[in-house]
Formats: C-alpha cells, structure tokens, sequence
C-alpha cells in the first residue's frame, strides 16, 4: 500500500476549509447536538434514548457529510484531478476519511457531554464508537460515489439515515413482525446492546459479538468501496 | 530519438459504438503535437486512454515506453500534466490554496506556487477564490496546476479555448518555453491558427480516424495549391501559376507599377482538413 502522511494531510486540510466554507454541508453537525438537548431536556435517562442521539450522529454527520464531500468532488470533477496527481487510492479515501472521523469524534463525545450519558466503561465503548465510525464512513463514500452530483448524494443517503438509527427501534415490534429480528445484526443495534451491556454484569461473548458485527460490516463496506471507487473511476 | 507516446492500432468502444479505430501516431520526445478534430471525433478519449482514465478495447499504447495502463501509478504520475476543459479546481478555495494542495500531493517546495502564478501571469490575483474567477482565469488556475511540477508530458485539451488574445499569447510563449525546457506537449485544439503557431506535427482526428498525419507545411505543400494571387490597382485580381508566361505577366505589373497586393494561396490546415473529411473542424 502506498501512502503518504505529506498527502493525506494536504487532503485533509483542504477537506476541512472546503467543510468550513460549505454551510448547506456543515449545519448538519449541529443536528445530532440539537437532538441531544432535547433528550437532556425530556429527562431521558434510558441507553437507548442516549444512542437513538449517537446513531443519529453517526448517519447525519459521518456518513452523510463524508457522502456530499465525495459527490461535491465528482460533480465538480475534482476526484478526477486528484487521482491524475500522486495521490493514491489510500491516501485519497484515508485523506478524506480522517476528516470526518476527527469531526465524529468530536460531535460524538459532545452528544454523550450534553445528553449526560457516563459510559460504565469508556475504554471499550470508545473502541466500538471508532469502529461504528469507520463503518459509517465507508456507507457515506459508497453512496457518495454512486452519486453524480451533492443533490443526488442527499437523496442517496436517506435510506442510512433511516435504517441505522432507527433499526435498533424496530426492534420493540419484533414480537408482532419476526422479519424486525433482523434490525438485531444492524451495527447501530449491536452498538446499543454493547452499552447496555457494559451498564451491567457482562461476559467476554458480550463484547467480542458486537465489536466482531461491526467489524465484519466495516470490512465488508469498505472492501465494496474499494471495488467501486476503482470501477467508477475508469471510464 | 526517444518515443515519449507511442499509440498502435488503437481501438476504444463504448457499447458497441466506436469511439476510435485503428488510431496510430507516435511522439518524440520534445516534440509539439496537434490532435485536431471536430467534437466527438475522439480526441478526448484518446488522451483519456493516453492518461490511464479509460480502458482501450484494442491496440497497443506504450507511454514513455511502459503500457499506459502503468500511468496509473502515483510515482508515473508525476511524469506527466494534464489540463481538461472541465477545470477540477475547488471553488471555495483561493487559487493560492489550490495550487498549494497540489504542491504538496506533488511534494514540490512552496516556491513552484509563485513559479507556476508567475507562468499564467496571476500571481497578484493569487488570493482570489476561484468561484470569483471568470472562465478564462480558471483556464490559466488549471493550467499552472499542470505544469507546477515540470512534467516531461504535458496534455492539453482546448488549452486557450476561453483566454483572450493578451493572455493566449502569453500562454504560448510559456509554452514554447516548457517546449525548450524538453516537455513534450500534446495538444488538442480546434484553433488552427494555433496549431500551426504552436505545433512541430498534427494529425486530423474525424470519426475516430486518423485522417492525415505531419508537419502543417508538409501538409500543406501535400494538398495545397502553389499558385498565387496579384490584385491590381485597378481592383481586378488575377491567380498566376507557376511558369514562364505567368512569370512575364506579373513581371509587366511590376514594372508598369501596377501590383496594389500578391499573396500566396497556400491553404490553410482548416481547409487542409475540410478537403481531406469533407467536414468543418467545429
């Protein structure tokens, strides 16, 4: 593999005056913060109340914002000068992709800050929430590289921005419809019944299962991408 | 001499339809070369197969005498520039800061910046974001990008298509001296007038074929016209031939101070390709 700090950094701070520029893009990182106000407001003291706010950053801010950078850099048809320069297809995706993982992390723990959430163990969890990030931002360049243009890209997201933070609410009507037991192997599923676990009493099982799904997701996202960006990416 | 580009029985297809057939023409190094061509004709895809962006169906194209396909590589990369009609620059940022991402994916020192600026003449308007810039100023922005690292190939797609007459000439003279520098320049234009200020040799691109091939005034020796024309003073214009009756003729006008203007009928290479296709070049 073929990568370059020098590059990767140069992509990153492009990625982040371009963000800081763009305001339709980046309001959207005050929509989880908002969300979580409103739970610290209802009094809210459940973990699935905590995480509904936590996948919803996940979906709006990592795969979203990472899915208008991608579409923005193909409807503007700058993706193609990068990859007419050195850059690699390493130093590209980790280049775009350490921005948004920098600007989850930050959105992430300012979501637990305000809903008031206190992990029971922060160690484990932080490893699963970096995971769930690296997961979320291959879904945002995948959809991003099947959109041509940032409106296309809005439209394309949308199904992410259901299913994932959601699905870990459909699980409550899986008595009346089985076919809902699946929304349980959803990675923001697995998330939530990891921190429910590590609130009590848990085994080893506990954690290895769902930091295991989200890895297995996270691989098999990001293995498409790959597929994909060096598909569309040649005429 | 050394091939920089050698293209062998070229063929590209896109479902079914042919985009180029059985397209060859090879480059020497420090060479100008035209590819002229009316819209369609196949001079994009050429230099999009040329470049690594697209696949060839058939045919053999070596750059530098490694497959194209190799142009893939980052470290190949940096061997050739590109400049498209469609800019690719980032609107929201200033000309400097774009120019600056590729200095730095080029790892080039800060000063190719101002070296680059300075060769598009717009190092004053370095500050500028490029949502601000008219079409032309982009073309110069795009430019400097591809040349910035001193590449040994540079392609141009319609290089001066949006530029006015002060900075078109500017751009030719830096491009003469990247040419003497020994970067070799494949050019695609519809501009004759500068295909034939700029170019050591061209070739006439139509329906995916290579119609002719060489330097404008072989071309233009091989299907021109060596006659030419006298206007009188009296208004009437006369064509003269070569030969000893002509030669008389023009040689009384002379000397009875009839001659107002003579000019050469040589044809132009729009009508060189107009003669050869049977299309115009737009």
């Amino acid at each position: 593999m073929n990568i370059s700090m020098t590059r990767i950094q140069a992509i990153l701070m492009k990625d982040y005056k371009e963000f800081s520029r763009n305001y339709a893009v980046s309001v959207m990182v005050l929509m989880p913060l908002v969300m979580a106000f409103f739970i610290n407001k209802s009094g809210s003291t459940t973990i699935a109340a905590y995480f509904i706010t936590i996948n919803i950053a996940f979906s709006m801010v990592t795969a979203y914002v990472q899915c208008c950078l991608i579409a923005e850099e193909k409807e503007k048809n700058t993706l193609r000068s990068l990859m007419l320069s050195p850059a690699s297809l390493s130093d590209i995706l980790i280049g775009k992709s350490l921005f948004v993982l920098i600007l989850t992390m930050v959105v992430v723990a300012l979501t637990i800050y305000i809903v008031g959430y206190s992990p029971a163990n922060l160690f484990i969890l932080a490893i699963t929430l970096i995971l769930s990030t690296v997961f979320y931002i291959a879904i945002g360049t995948l959809c991003g590289l099947f959109a041509k243009t940032v409106m296309e890209g809005s439209l394309i997201i949308l199904p992410v921005i259901f299913i994932f933070p959601f699905g870990p609410s459909a699980l409550a009507f899986s008595s009346n419809f089985p076919i809902l037991k699946i929304a349980e192997w959803l990675p923001s599923s697995q998330l939530v019944l990891l921190a429910e676990s590590l609130e009590g009493t848990y085994t080893t099982m506990d954690v290895i299962i769902p930091i295991a799904t989200i890895i297995a997701w996270s691989l098999v996202a990001w293995i498409v991408t790959g597929f994909i960006y060096k598909k569309r990416m040649v005429d | 001499m050394n091939a920089v580009i050698d293209v062998q029985h070229l063929k590209k297809t896109f479902n079914k339809e042919t985009a180029l057939q059985d397209v060859s023409f090879t480059i020497q190094k420090g060479e100008i070369f035209g590819f002229l061509g009316p819209s369609g004709s196949g001079k994009t895809t050429t230099i999009k197969i040329l470049t690594a962006q697209s696949e060839k169906t058939d045919g053999d194209v070596l750059l530098f005498g490694r497959p194209a396909n190799e142009m893939k590589q980052s470290n190949n990369r940096k061997r050739f520039g590109i400049l498209t009609d469609n800019s690719g620059l980032y609107t929201r940022l200033s000309i400097e800061e774009n120019l600056l991402l590729f200095s730095n994916l080029y790892q080039l020192p800060k000063s190719s910046v101002k070296e680059a600026l300075d060769f598009v003449n717009l190092y004053g308007d370095r500050k500028k974001k490029i949502s601000q810039l008219s079409k032309g100023m982009m073309q110069r922005v795009t430019l400097a990008r591809a040349i910035m690292h001193k590449p040994e190939l540079l392609f141009l797609d319609e290089p001066t298509s949006a530029l006015d007459p002060v900075n078109t000439q500017h751009i030719y003279n830096g491009l003469r001296k990247l040419n003497e520098m020994g970067t070799t320049i494949f050019l695609t234009t519809h501009d004759m007038s500068e295909a034939e200020i700029l170019c050591d040799r061209v070739a006439f691109l139509h329906k995916g074929k290579i119609r002719a091939i060489g330097a404008p005034k072989d071309l233009k020796k091989e299907f021109g016209d060596e006659s030419i024309t006298v206007e009188l003073k009296n208004g009437t214009s006369e064509v003269i031939q070569n030969g000893k009756q002509d030669a008389e003729k023009l040689f009384h006008w002379m000397q009875s101070n009839e001659v107002s203007r003579i000019y050469t009928n040589e044809p132009t290479l729009g009508n060189i390709f107009m003669q050869i296709t049977g299309s115009d070049l737009v």
